[in-house]
This record gives structure tokens, C-alpha cells and sequence, in this order.
């Protein structure tokens, strides 16, 4: 995740622009989020807005309507399609029904859609994407039909999905594909990785959680000091003159104060909390292409396996020189271009995944250095404004209390 | 607690008290808190610079209210509330907001012209533990009421309606504007000083909150760091670091507000309903005067009937007609002692409190402030290190 892209609307350049001819560009935008429909059927349609010179695309500039099953048919056949690659991640459905259309929630997910469209724009494979030319480029009606047909990897249930996920994790047996013993690769620096992603999302998730408190926190502490204030003021009214005055103010900063730790959470929450929690569903879907790999070297091996077993056959039939040997021979080529094929599909993985791996590194290293420094920096200047606020108020209560020893409270 | 400025050639008279080192006794049920009761004083009738006794809070109680019998008019310094919760009453912090209270209110009255002269106050300085003990066996005063009572004391005060506890129908009520105006003074104040000390608890619990949090956050970045490369990784550890660093301070903030701010805040509740348990007297005074002033003209009337008619029961009756405008005297002069000695006590109470108010919420701004300064370093010492891992 570049964090460019995060302001929803950034070009991305993908090679320097020489003077004489541009440079080839696509960026989206995912905007204007407007309620659809109305009681359980309602939905919230997007505006997303193509510019681009591909000459595939036909015209610099194309915009559609679509909804958030329509950008998760195209997770699904990124997913199928380009095998080894990490797909970015999607925002989860929501569960709670009564949130699904705060104004809160449907600005979150329209950052994060807008970020994964930009993330597939800007990847120098998924880009050529003919499903992604679909997803910019077709009419809603063409668009739902292509919905209605998908029938890929995350159309089964979630228990399902989570079951692969759990298989890759714990090394037991694969039940989705019904064996009894995982054949794994017996790879030292693979293994590395696949702890590293592992201990990652645990890491991250932790992280992600305590972000999302003291977001709480400071909206909680932000609610009490504009209550505090306003109990301030009152009391100022029972006072004298100066001391009145003193607590008026007192009073008016508090609330001042109220409205900066509401603004830092809100800040906290789309600019740290949410990219925390990007991250972990980035990590989320490397699982899963952990676990295509995994499937991948499966269907390898049995087919290795069965090779053998057709070459046994095969000499069996040549001795007894059967009727079947033609067939068999026939079966046991197709096999073994089959194998070669799915050895070829293996490797591409295995060299894609490498790829992705140092490329989402280096990334996260950048997009987590810029995350925290954000952090850093809104809490300084809060503390900063805080205490500014509270300074101020110091010399006029001081001249109210005639003496700081007092004898007796 | 000096009195007078000191004089070069005679000591001026001083009374100061220490309420200290609060122990455990006894066990179960029955147990409580004893504390050391340290008196350092100059008044010949205290016969001696020093004095140590041991008391319990029913003991403070039995003073409170014999000083609230024998001085009516003076508002007398509040005690703090008897600890409901069972599970808190030992806790550390609550001991401690309690001794300090206790310490208060023993040297508010040792430090009151009139009611440091009390030998209640003496008796309670001085006696031993036996003999404090058989003196609060003894004790009826009005606070040993049940509380709803009292209460209902407050409200009859507050609502002007028939003042049920002495059985009356209507109220008979001081018509005085200047009084009345000080009354809403004092009701209004109460509301506002819980309202205020309410919201200040609610600071105190999102201070702590906050620094738990910030904690628990503390750890997550440093396990996060172990996943990060050479300078990120060590930029994490010290973000962890200074986030667990600022979750102390914000518990120790906590703290000071407690202690500094919102117990302040609480005490000055309890004297304003210490105040208005004198304005329920003085309004039974006032009552008490009225009525007599009621059954001394009935007595005149009898005695002119009697008069006319040279009966037997004359010289009786002249006898307690006698004794009754003696009576009305009595309760007359009682009557305006309280009125004079609250117009004297409200002057020092709002004196008193602005000082008090304005040291309390000057802690208060400094602790935030200080706090707040605090966190702004923390969070910029880590921007150059976290600048250098973001290209």
C-alpha cells in the first residue's frame, strides 16, 4: 500500500515521463457513496471514476456505478487468475446491521475500496487485467450478470474458508481436500516466511486492537471534559468576580479542549487504526495465497504419484502386451504433460510469492513508518494545544487565591 | 494554625492537630480503623505542648455532633460519608482520602474562634479510649437520626413545605428577602459543586483509562517492532517504550487529581450540607420562637378571663405566664445568636472558599499543563527516528 493513495484521488505514475510521449497511466477514483433501494435490500452504490491511457480502455476517462459485491467478484477472480500474487485485501461485510449505513462506516469503506482498486492499478500484472477492465469499464447490468455467474474460491462459506486458512496454520490433515496427511513442502526459508506472515497478522491485529481503544479513550475523555466544563461554568456563577471570570474561562477551554480530543479521534481512526487494520487484512490474503501454494504442490506431488503408478501399470500392460497398452500410453502422456503443467503452475508461484513478499516488505515498512509518524505527530500537537490551553488559565488562578498555602482544604 | 501574629515577648496561643497512621483492628465484621490523634497546643486548660490519643471515625462523628448541638449558627466542618461499599473500605486510597478529611475537619474546628474554646473538642483531644467510648454511648444528638430523617430535614428547608418531622401543617417561615437570597445561594451551590465533583470523578476514571490503554498499546507496538527491520523495528521499541513511560504519568495524574481536585471538590459538598443542617435550625428556632410567641398570647387571654373572674387558679397562672415570657425571652435571644453567628460564618465561608477554589483549580490547570507538556515531548522525540524509516 502506497500511502499516496490514500487521499482516494492520487495519479500513480508508473514509469518517469519523458518529454515526447506520456507515460502510461490509470488511476481510480472511488467516490459519492448514495444509499440504494430501500428496508433489508438497501445498498450503497460508488461512483468509480477511470483515468487512463491504456489503449485498451478506449478514452481517457470512463465512470460506473458499482457496489461492494461487485469490487469483491473481482477479489474473487484476481484471486483464481493470478495465483502467487497477493491480492489486496477488501473491507469486511458489515454484521451489524445499524451501522452499515453510519456516515462513519461508509467513508471507511469507501477509503479502503478506493485504496484496493488503486493497489490492483497500480501492480504491473494485475493491472493488465481483463477482469479489471470489466470491473472499470462495463455497464451495472453487465456487471451484475458477470456477478451472478462467479462461482470462485470465496463463493464457499466462510467456515470453509477459515478451515484453509486453519489447515495452513496447524498442519493438520487438509479437510477440504480430503486427505488424511499434508504433503508439505520440506522448505527451511518458506517456512521462515510462513511464520513471519503468521506472527505478523497476531502482531498487527494486537496493535490494530489497542489503536481502536484509545480512539475510544479519547472520544470518552473528550465527552467528560466538555461535561466538566460546562459544570465549571455553572459553578463560576456562584462565584465573585475574578474567580467567576476565571472559571468562565476554565469552563470555555474545557469545551474547546472537548472538540480537539474529538477531532484526534477521528483522526486516530481513519489515519492509524484503519491502516493498521488494512494491514491485517493484507496479511489475511497472503494466508490465502499461502494456501493456493500449498494446494498447488499438493496437486503436484498426487500427480508425480500417480505418474509412477501409470509407469508400473504400463510395463505391466507391455509385458503382457494387453490390448490396453495404446490407451494406457495415451493416458499415461497426457498425464505426464499434465505434470509438467502443474510443476509449471507450482514454480510460477513459488517465484511470484518471492516477489510479492520483498515488494510488500519494502512497502510496509514505508506505509508503517508513515502511519506512526502520523500518530506521533497528531499526538504531539494535541498535547501541545492541551497544554497551551491549560497554561493560559494559570496566572488568573493564582491572582484569585490569595496565598497557595492555604490553612485548611 | 496561628491565631494572632506572634508577639517578641509571649508566645501566641496555637492549637494544631495531626490525624495520622491509620491501623487495621480487630477482624471480620467488627473490624475498623483506628488513627493517631496528635494535639500540639499552648492552651493552658490542654495542660501540656503535646497529646496523643487514638480515635476511630465514630468518634469524629460523636464530636460533629455535639459541637452541631452546643453551637447552633456556626456551621460546622463536614465529615466524610461512612463507607458503604464493604470491599473499598480498606483499600489504600480510600484510607487515605479519609485520614486526610478527618485532618481537615479536626483543624477547621481547632482553628474556629468559637468552637476550638469547646470542651467537647477537649474531651476528644485529651481523653483515653475508655473514656471516649463511654461518652459516645451516650451521645442522642440529631445526627444519630436515621438518615432519611435528616434528609427529609433538608428537603422540608428546600420545598417549604409542612415540616414533617415536627408535625406541623403549614410552615411558619421567616419572611426576610436578604435571607432568602442567601438560602438559594447555598442550594444553588450545592447543586453545582456535586455537578462539578461528579464530572472531576469522571476525569479521574478516564485518566486512568487512558493510560491503561496507552499500555496495553505500549506493549503491542514493541511486539510489532520484532516484525519490523533494523531502524523501524527500533523506532516501534521506543514508541512502546515511551507510550508505557506516559501510561505512568497518566496514572499518577490520576491520582493527583483525586487526591488535590476531586476530594477538594467532595468536601466542599459535605460543608455546604453541613450549611443547610444549620439552616434547618435556625428555621426550628425561628419556629420554635413563633409558637411560643402563639401560646404566650393565649396565656394573656386566660389570665384576663381569670382576672375577671378572681379565680382560685390566678396566682398559678400569673406564675406560668411569668415563666413563659421568660421562655420566649430565652428562645428570642437563642434565635438571633443564630442569625448573628450565620451572618459572621456565610463572610468567612465565601472567603474561605474562594481561597479554596482558586488552589484547587489552579492544581488542577498546573497538573494538566505539566502532564500535557509531558506527553507533547514524548510524542516529538519520536518524529525524527520514525521520519528517517518512511522514504
Amino acid at each position: 500500500m502506497n500511502a499516496l493513495q490514500r487521499s482516494g484521488s492520487g495519479s500513480m505514475a508508473q514509469s518517469p515521463r519523458s518529454s515526447t510521449s506520456q507515460a502510461p497511466y490509470l488511476t481510480v477514483s472511488v467516490t459519492d457513496p448514495a444509499k440504494m433501494g430501500n428496508g433489508v435490500q438497501a445498498y450503497i452504490s460508488y461512483k468509480v471514476i477511470t483515468k487512463t491511457n491504456f489503449p485498451e480502455y478506449q478514452g481517457p476517462e470512463k465512470i460506473v456505478i458499482r457496489r461492494y459485491s461487485d469490487f469483491v467478484w473481482l477479489r474473487d477472480r484476481l484471486f483464481e487468475r493470478y495465483k502467487g500474487i497477493f491480492i489486496p485485501p477488501l473491507p469486511e461485510k458489515s454484521t451489524v446491521e445499524k451501522f452499515r449505513f453510519s456516515a462513519e462506516f461508509i467513508e471507511m469503506r469507501r477509503q479502503a475500496l478506493d485504496v484496493f482498486v488503486n493497489r490492483i492499478a497500480s501492480h504491473h500484472e494485475l493491472q493488465q487485467s481483463e477482469d479489471l477492465r470489466t470491473f472499470l469499464l462495463e455497464d451495472e447490468q453487465t456487471m451484475e450478470r458477470e456477478r451472478s455467474q462467479e462461482t470462485g474460491i470465496f463463493k464457499k462459506k466462510p467456515a470453509d474458508f477459515m478451515q484453509i486458512f486453519k489447515d495452513v496454520q496447524s498442519r493438520v490433515s487438509d479437510v477440504v481436500l480430503g486427505k488424511e496427511k499434508p504433503v508439505e513442502e520440506s522448505n527451511p526459508e518458506y517456512e521462515k516466511q510462513k511464520n513471519y506472515i503468521f506472527q505478523l497478522e497476531d502482531h498487527l491485529a494486537e496493535a490494530q486492537k489497542h489503536a481502536y481503544r484509545l480512539v475510544k479513550r479519547h472520544r470518552e475523555l473528550g465527552q467528560s471534559l466538555s461535561d466538566f466544563g460546562k459544570a465549571v461554568k455553572l459553578l463560576g456563577t456562584c462565584e465573585g468576580n475574578s474567580l467567576g471570570k476565571a472559571f468562565s474561562e476554565l469552563g470555555a477551554k474545557s469545551e474547546l479542549l472537548s472538540i480537539k480530543l474529538q477531532r484526534e479521534a477521528h483522526h486516530l481512526l481513519m489515519r492509524f487504526e484503519e491502516p493498521l487494520k488494512d494491514y491485517v487484512r493484507a496479511v489475511q490474503s497472503i494466508k490465502a495465497t499461502i494456501a493456493e501454494r500449498a494446494n498447488a504442490f499438493r496437486h503436484h506431488c498426487e500427480l508425480a504419484e500417480t505418474i509412477k503408478f501409470k509407469e508400473i501399470d504400463l510395463n505391466k500392460l507391455r509385458l503382457t502386451r494387453s490390448e490396453k497398452l495404446a490407451d494406457a500410453e495415451r493416458e499415461y502422456e497426457q498425464l505426464k504433460a499434465d505434470g509438467k503443467e502443474s510443476k509449471r503452475k507450482f514454480e510460477t508461484i513459488v517465484k511470484l510469492m518471492n516477489e510479492e513478499i520483498a515488494r510488500f516488505q519494502e512497502q510496509k515498512t514505508i506505509d508503517m513508518g508513515v502511519v506512526f509518524h502520523e500518530f506521533a505527530e497528531g499526538q504531539a500537537h494535541l498535547a501541545k494545544s492541551i497544554a497551551e490551553a491549560w497554561r493560559s488559565l494559570l496566572p488568573k488562578l493564582e491572582a484569585c487565591s490569595s496565598s497557595l498555602e492555604t490553612p485548611d482544604a
